[in-house]
């Protein structure tokens, strides 16, 4: 699994910190999702069009029954050709005394989270995940502020950490 | 009314065997078997709003047929009498019903570990607190319980539940004493044989007390007198606008709305004290509704000091905090949030020195007004770069942090002026992140996570490597200070309560983890 060298890097992430990826399958579980959703919303974006074209309605300018399904689409292509990036711009590192998650290229943030912090673990699996084998992992600590979400783990590392934090996080378990 | 248990105005049952000495000044807890009851006027007085409505309405129904019926000729001459006797027997008996059965499936029980409350009569509530998970008790008063000297006991538990527990109405040395009971508990002092004293009442040391100008100033001097006047200006120019004096009588109910906002945050805050008691910070406030609010040590998750532009001339502050489970209480306005309505900069700090009592410089007044009034990189305070002017024009020399060490202080703006401070103990993780332009310019904002409560700790538009440096140096801070506390904490408890902790020394590893459930947080 750690193939570290695949993480995508930014200005502001920890040195001498590696990265563990998040699964490849992932990429596909988004290319299915976002391009459901996108088709979806094209779908609805071009009845306009149909409409025209089929002689039914026609009040209704030709550029604008063109251009939105247009405009969508060029939106969810661009969406869907973030998504291996983004994919690869997860990450997490277990260190001695936190965990760190890092997300995003453009929007970037990097997140640590203290074992002694962590009130529990969720781990999650929806119906495409289950195809895929993946599960994502949601820690919480006592803050609403703590948004730290890893998508696309392989199970079984997802049931190997879940088991890493809790351990950790009972070991170093800190009051509030 | 008449039940098999003890009425509360009398002393809880007490386990034989706990505690050496039966004097009734200190507090026993229960056994499994042992319930207590609320005031039996309790439902009266939480339900006091209904039956003066029902008494307007029926009263105004009454007395309207009493004065028609005169030139209206006999209308419902015959029957009222006895109508309306029976009508008001039946109101009587259905209210009394429900008061006596709300009443009597009211139950609480304070054990060594947990509180119990059993309420509600068709759907049943059972409700259970860990004591050292108590987060901040707070006794209040409404108006109509002061008049029967009656005071609700709320407090707030870290785990789980989203809303405070409730014990409405407990007479006022009851509530006062079960609150002493509990606070003693969820400090780690177990009843103590040697000194049943402590579980009364500690006494408090008066710190500050808020003159009633000042609170009248500050609201005067607020957010609701910039509010009035825009809306003033507002309706005038509309009536000058439209030419119709109308306009001023259609907007009189935003105008009373806004009378009431004042009267509200003037009561609401009036007679604003400040003490310090062994239990931890207590807050006495409220004109006709009074409330005490009693913070534990350890329980401020993070302090944030504020002043708008209006506040400025007259120097005064505003100091809210964060407490585990105050966040999810939505009911009170966030008036418990708020630590000092308005201070000056002494007694802003002297607040601070109680909820902070070490903050970890040499000159915490300079830095700590620094701080507060900014600009620039003094007092070891590190303002965003240069670069930032593009994101913050005026305020990037303002934004700025400084780590002492035992907090993070956080340093905002220029017009609203913003210190947060975070005990590095109470860091729950922490986070860099930069968008595009951020990255353009070099910039990174840092975010501290706190508890749920009206400060959310952030570091704007730091230079990228003071940001990281921030960053790696905050993690390694916070776990250091987690280590510390418990072993300050077993220390502390060590102190207070020598005998069980005494053999205890060696296994330092596990012996924390056991403390600090015993301690809380």
């Amino acid at each position: 699994m750690p193939k570290t060298s695949s993480v995508h890097g930014s200005a502001i992430d920890p040195v001498d910190v590696t990265f563990l990826p998040v699964s490849d399958k992932l990429m596909i579980a988004r290319f299915i999702e976002r391009g459901l959703t996108g088709l979806i919303i094209l779908a609805i974006g071009a009845i306009p069009l149909l409409l025209r074209q089929s002689g039914v309605w026609g009040g209704y300018p030709a550029w604008l029954a063109w251009g939105v399904p247009a405009l969508i689409l060029v939106i969810v292509l661009w969406v869907l050709v973030l998504v291996p990036r983004q994919v690869r711009a997860i990450g997490y590192a277990e260190r001695n005394e936190d965990l760190l998650i890092r997300h995003g290229i453009m929007f970037h943030r990097v997140m640590v989270v203290p074992y002694g912090r962590m009130q529990y673990v969720d781990v999650t699996m929806g119906p495409l995940e289950r195809l895929l084998g993946l599960s994502s992992i949601h820690l919480h600590t006592a803050s609403p502020g703590t948004n730290a979400i890893i998508f696309g783990l392989p199970a079984a590392e997802a049931g190997r950490l879940r088991e890493q934090l809790s351990a950790r996080g009972e070991a170093k378990l800190a009051g509030l | 009314m008449s039940g098999p248990q003890p009425l509360p105005g009398n002393l809880p049952g007490s386990l034989p065997g706990k505690g050496d000495d039966g004097t009734t000044g200190h507090f026993h807890t229960d056994g499994d078997q042992t319930w207590h009851r609320v005031h039996p006027v309790s439902p009266l007085v939480r339900s006091w709003v209904a039956i003066a409505a029902v008494l307007f309405i029926f009263g105004r129904n009454t007395l309207d047929t009493l004065f028609t019926r005169g030139p209206n000729g006999p209308a419902l001459s015959n029957a009222p009498a006895a109508l309306i006797l029976a009508v008001v027997a039946s109101v009587v008996l259905v209210f009394g019903l429900a008061f006596f059965l709300s009443w009597r499936f009211t139950r609480y029980q304070v054990t060594d570990h947990h509180v119990h409350i059993n309420s509600g009569v068709i759907f049943r509530q059972q409700r259970r607190a860990r004591i050292d998970r108590v987060q901040a008790i707070d006794v209040v008063q409404p108006l109509l319980a002061r008049v029967f000297g009656l005071a609700e006991l709320k407090f707030d538990v870290a785990d789980g539940g989203k809303s405070a527990f409730k014990l409405s109405f407990l007479k006022l040395e009851e509530a006062k004493r079960l609150r002493a009971a509990i606070l003693a508990r969820a400090a780690g002092v177990a009843v103590d044989p040697n000194a049943p004293s402590d579980v009364a009442e500690a006494p408090e040391t008066p710190i500050l007390a808020l003159s009633p100008a000042r609170i009248i100033g500050s609201v005067m001097f607020g957010s609701l007198t910039v509010t009035t006047v825009v809306t003033l200006a507002a309706v005038t120019a509309l009536a000058i606008w439209s030419g119709e004096i109308g306009v001023f009588f259609a907007c009189i109910p935003v105008l009373l709305g806004l009378v009431a906002a004042y009267w509200k945050a003037i009561t609401g805050d009036f007679n604003f004290r400040v003490a310090l008691s062994p239990d931890g910070v207590r807050l006495h406030y409220g004109m006709l509704e009074t409330r005490a609010q009693t913070i534990p040590p350890g329980r401020v998750q993070a302090v944030g000091i504020s002043q708008g532009p209006l506040w400025r001339p007259f120097g005064w502050y505003r100091v809210h905090v964060n407490v585990a489970g105050y966040g999810h209480d939505n009911s009170d306005h966030g008036s418990r949030t708020v630590l000092l309505p308005a201070g000056t900069i002494d007694e802003v700090m002297a607040v601070l020195a109680l909820v902070f009592p070490d903050p970890g410089v040499e000159n915490p007044f300079e830095v700590f007004a620094a701080g507060l009034r900014g600009p620039a990189n003094k007092h070891g305070f590190v303002h965003s770069p240069r670069s930032a002017i593009w994101i913050d024009p005026l305020a990037w020399r303002y934004n700025a942090y400084r780590a002492t060490a035992t907090a993070l202080l956080c340093r905002h703006g220029i017009i609203f002026r913003r210190l947060q401070v975070v005990p590095h103990e109470r860091t729950q993780s922490i986070s860099l992140r930069q968008g595009p332009l951020m990255a353009m310019l070099g910039l990174v904002d840092f975010e501290l996570h706190s508890t749920v409560g009206p400060i959310r700790p952030v570091v704007h538009h730091m230079a990228l490597d003071t940001g990281r440096r921030l960053f790696d140096e905050q993690a390694t801070r916070a776990a250091t200070a987690r280590r510390l506390q418990r072993n300050e904490h077993w220390l502390t408890q060590a102190a207070a309560a020598p005998e069980p902790a005494a053999g205890e020394l060696a296994p330092i590893d596990q012996q924390p983890i056991l403390k600090e459930e015993h301690r809380g947080d």
